[in-house]
């Protein structure tokens, strides 16, 4: 957890350039404040549990699914018995919850629950 | 305008797995355009847009055991014209209500009388003579 708030953090602090010049050079608008975006709007990325909690719902509202065998590593074709097309509409359900468009190669990958779990948490457009 | 969004590649589909690959880009072509359907026919307060998709993977299930994938590409593109007319608006409100709401297990009470609270053995009497 504190690994990825900290690849979070760095993928989002911007070092300032420190050159060797003398203050005549530098321009004017490089100040202290470059380092920390305080008006970012991207550190809103959504907590595991949550994209956890949120993919269980989908697979367990899932009509054909029975809601008790379904656990973060369930496989969706060979535990819960579905077929592919439930794969695909499930996989639509997901991009739906989570307001996204996940391409075609991608969403063919996308096999159990845990695989689901793990594309929505990386992907940067989630919410 | 409205097809173009959507053409099919017209050659025909080489391969049966061509063909599945093909059926599943149109059922994700008809649920991304749910909710725009939705949003037309004024259908929130009837169905989810879980229940249309159901809808929609349950007729295409229907035809789940054709092998021969000229044939599937003769469906998908009759697939493709319907739900070009639906999202064009060429539809109204009660095509697409009957046609892919209604029969729903939600939904088949609405059609069905109203039940009056008569007894058991009334509801049999008045449908039919044998019981």
């Amino acid at each position: 957890m504190a690994s990825a708030l900290r690849s979070a953090i760095l993928g989002h602090v911007r070092v300032p350039v420190v050159t060797t010049g003398s203050k005549l050079l530098t321009p004017l608008w490089i100040n202290r404040s470059t380092s920390v975006r305080s008006m970012s709007s991207h550190d809103d990325h959504l907590e595991k549990t949550q994209v956890i909690d949120r993919i269980l719902d989908i697979v367990k509202s899932f009509p054909k699914v029975d809601p008790s065998q379904v656990t973060p590593e369930v496989h969706f074709q060979k535990d819960l018995g579905l077929d592919s097309l439930d794969n695909v509409e499930i996989v639509m359900a997901i991009e739906e919850e989570f307001k996204l468009e996940i391409p075609d190669k991608e969403a063919d990958k996308i096999d159990s629950c845990a695989l689901a779990i793990e594309y929505v948490y990386n992907h940067p457009l989630a919410s | 305008m409205a097809f173009a969004m959507r053409v099919k590649v017209p050659p025909n589909s080489a391969t049966l797995e061509e063909a599945r690959h093909r059926t599943f880009d149109f059922f994700r072509a008809a649920c991304r355009s749910i909710p725009a359907i939705m949003d037309i026919y004024n259908l929130y307060d009837i169905v989810t847009p879980s229940q249309l998709r159901s809808t929609i993977a349950a007729q295409i299930r229907k035809n789940a055991h054709i092998t021969n994938p000229k044939v599937i590409d003769m469906l998908l593109f009759k697939g493709m014209e319907e739900l070009s007319n639906i999202t064009e608006h060429a539809k109204q409100r009660h095509h697409i209500i009957g046609q892919y709401v209604v029969g729903n297990k939600g939904l088949v009470q609405d059609v069905a009388n109203k039940d009056e609270n008569i007894s058991n053995f009334l509801k049999n009497f008045y449908k039919t003579n044998y019981f």
